[in-house]
């Protein structure tokens, strides 16, 4: 669709803020950000994403970042008796010394976290690394001990809830490392089709699709009804539910579900625009959930993720089923081939 | 040194954006906040507490996303990572994990070691009843809380105190995710069923637009009564219509209907569409109109049999809705509603001889991104 861009001062799009936004959430953040300790991997990927979406990683010493991500790697353990348990941390909270190579350390409660492992991936994708120092057999191990009897995942082996939204985790995880033994399909595929009620909507269509398998698990009415309950949301921007607020990480969020289905292009793009551009920060950079909110990299990104959907100037394409810039993806592509074409690779 | 290039002088805008955000964040900490620095002691002071040799957290030479500690946090949590690398199973750590969550109520790893603690030492399970009520209310949208309340209920194996507490965080936040979730789970688990409707009903009294609550009257009658009694699918139509009199511009009374009635057939429905079509008049809404078209539709696929001239006259009004929503009613989605009626058109249209070679082009992929495996 052709966006009537409202050239009026509120409605600019001030890149260079957001480039600072995300590189400060890179350094440090104060002590009022401590719920997100465990997270830290994930928040790292929002800003990474963030300035690939902008074109930006120029400013950022990659190589670096990189030995940081692997030093949350949980790996085997030279008996390989902690298997199920790696993946990749949020961070180091639960002490373990600084290490960004093998063996594991034992640790009776080191274990990895589904959420991290793939946003971890992501990351070091984003930052152009090849993925040799992941351990894929410890990882795709560590995947397998999370999945339940109904098909849905726990976060770590611990145990956590359990829900859709690391399904989409595990898809991700699988479909970076090339590898579905993590998982089994069909049970996640029973899974997303019994919680579509719910409106973790895009975890089930990015799933589906990252798993090749949405025409086989979706009949065309169905996916006619989703594409119907979707566009729905659209009020300005999105929001999640009806009769909620719209907030700007479901301009993605909602948007991203309609371009896996096709009709992204039905949407209102000067409507959501203009929405995401209300919560937009003039000041510190990065976007909130809404207008006259405090930003947070979350929103920051996915306000930029809704912006690329839109076609705004100057952002890097989305894929909208893995969630990375197209040029990330395309050097995951690249990879899978040098893998694939590799000798003794099974498949 | 962190791995990122240090932006060059911080903006006063970032700095006293930063001052308010602290700010706001001092107004909602803990009691310990205004407490006398002198009665409070670091960790790291107590004698009880001197045979173990904190750890601090390990960030290596380029941290990223390093979150800024306080001292008062950072004593708490190097302690409880010295606790947690000898795996210690003591009633000081069970202490000590309750201003660590106090602290972080979002670090999962605390909680699951207070619940590896709560079983070895025999903690009365009652009390964390009280205690993880306490914390829910004053942070109603962590996952952590509701799961390890979750726990513990089925430890008990008590669910006496659910659909009370639940009903009491709703009464805050109506619309509470965490809260539906934990309620469905238990309801389910030891089949409390049976006041639940009426709990819906005073919650859509209250508010009719609460989706939530439709979610959940769906929820309670499908694995109840089930929708397959004409009777009760006779009532719950007759709710629904109620509630739109009273408030038409609410997609959640429309979806609620769609959803007991779509699988059925919407247009199998004896004397629904004469129904609709009068309300259409005087309590209109995108959502009437919508269901409108999707009536019309589901006669046109599953009527084949149906005399040609009447189908076209069912497919002009279809068409007509199409219209009347993308240039009046919702013209949000204008380019959808003209989409879905181009394709109701090409599907069945008067003889496709007719249409132009270029028609088929509107079906669209199933998906724009499918990969292959």
């Amino acid at each position: 669709g052709v966006t009537d861009v409202d050239m009026s001062p509120k409605y600019h799009f001030l890149k260079d803020r957001h480039v600072r936004f995300f590189q400060r959430t890179l350094q440090v953040l104060p002590e009022r950000y401590a719920s997100l300790e465990t997270t830290r991997l994930s928040i790292v990927f929002f800003a990474l994403s963030g300035l690939d979406v902008l074109g930006s990683l120029d400013v950022i010493d990659k190589d670096l970042i990189i030995e940081w991500i692997y030093s949350q790697q949980v790996l085997p353990t030279d008996d390989k008796s902690n298997l199920g348990r790696c993946g990749f941390r949020g961070s180091s909270h639960i002490g373990i010394p600084y290490s960004t190579k093998g063996p594991g350390v034992l640790h009776p409660y080191d274990s990895g976290h589904v959420a991290m492992t793939y946003t971890g991936l992501c990351s070091l994708l984003i930052l152009g690394d090849d993925l040799s120092r992941v351990n894929k057999q410890g990882c795709l191990a560590g995947l397998r001990a999370l999945q339940l009897e109904d098909g849905s995942f726990y976060s770590v082996p611990e145990g956590s809830e359990n829900d859709i939204r690391f399904i989409y985790c595990a898809a991700c995880i699988c479909f970076m490392l090339d590898d579905w033994s993590g998982m089994n399909i069909q049970k996640a595929i029973e899974y997303i089709r019994g919680s579509l009620v719910s409106g973790w909507t895009y975890c089930a269509i990015a799933s589906l699709c990252l798993m090749g398998r949405l025409e086989e698990a979706l009949s065309p009415r169905e996916l006619d009804r989703i594409r119907r309950w979707c566009i729905m949301r659209q009020q300005s921007g999105f929001h999640g539910r009806p009769n909620k607020p719209v907030d700007t990480c479901y301009s993605f969020w909602v948007g991203a579900t309609l371009e896996l289905l096709g009709v992204f292009r039905y949407t209102n793009f000067e409507k959501n625009r203009n929405f995401i551009l209300s919560t937009q920060d003039r000041l510190v950079g990065g976007f909130a959930k809404w207008p006259d909110s405090h930003p947070d990299p979350l929103h920051a990104y996915f306000g930029l993720c809704g912006l690329s959907l839109i076609g705004e100037p100057n952002l890097r394409k989305v894929h909208p089923a893995l969630n990375i810039t197209q040029g990330a993806f395309q050097h995951l592509q690249q990879l899978h081939q040098t893998w694939r074409s590799s000798c003794g690779q099974q498949h | 040194m962190s791995g990122v290039e240090k932006t060059s002088n911080e903006s006063p805008e970032v700095e006293d954006k930063n001052k308010e955000m602290d700010a706001e964040a001092e107004e909602s900490f803990g009691d310990d906040y205004g407490v006398e620095p002198s009665q409070y002691l670091f960790y790291s002071d107590r004698k009880e507490w001197a045979d173990l040799e904190p750890v601090p957290q390990d960030e290596g030479p380029n941290p990223v996303v390093k979150i800024a500690y306080s001292k008062k946090f950072s004593d708490v949590y190097d302690y409880f990572r010295a606790l947690l690398k000898k795996d210690e199973r003591s009633e000081r750590a069970f202490a000590l994990t309750a201003d660590a969550i106090d602290l972080n109520a979002a670090n999962y790893t605390v909680w699951h070691y207070r619940r590896i603690l709560l079983q070895a030492l025999s903690k009365d399970l009652r009390k964390e009843m009280t205690y993880i009520t306490n914390i829910i209310e004053e942070q109603p949208k962590n996952y952590q809380v509701w799961h390890h309340r979750r726990m513990v209920v089925e430890w008990l194996n008590d669910p006496t105190e659910e659909l009370a507490f639940i009903a009491e965080i709703l009464s805050q936040d109506a619309k509470n995710y965490h809260a539906w979730q934990h309620r469905q789970w238990v309801i389910q688990e030891y089949k409390l069923w049976d006041n639940e409707l009426e709990f819906v009903e005073s919650l859509l009294e209250d508010d009719v637009r609460n989706n939530s609550a439709w979610n959940q009257r769906h929820f309670v009658i499908s694995h109840t009564t089930g929708y397959s009694d004409p009777a009760v699918v006779e009532r719950e139509i007759q709710y629904c219509l109620q509630q739109i009199r009273k408030a038409p511009h609410n997609e959640s009374a429309w979806n609620y209907l769609k959803g007991i009635l779509q699988d059925h057939g919407l247009s199998s429905q004896p004397g629904l569409l004469e129904k609709v079509l009068e309300l259409k008049e005087t309590h209109c809404s995108p959502y009437l109109l919508a269901f409108l078209f999707d009536c019309y539709e589901d006669a046109l696929e599953n009527s084949k049999n149906t005399e040609e001239q009447e189908r076209q006259e069912t497919l002009s009004k279809a068409l007509e809705i199409c219209e009347l929503l993308a240039q009046e009613k919702d013209t949000i989605r204008k380019e959808y509603w003209q989409f879905l009626g181009r394709s109701l058109q090409s599907r069945h249209g008067r003889s496709s001889s007719e249409e132009p070679p270029g028609a088929e082009a509107e079906s669209l992929p199933a998906s724009g991104v499918q990969e292959a495996s």
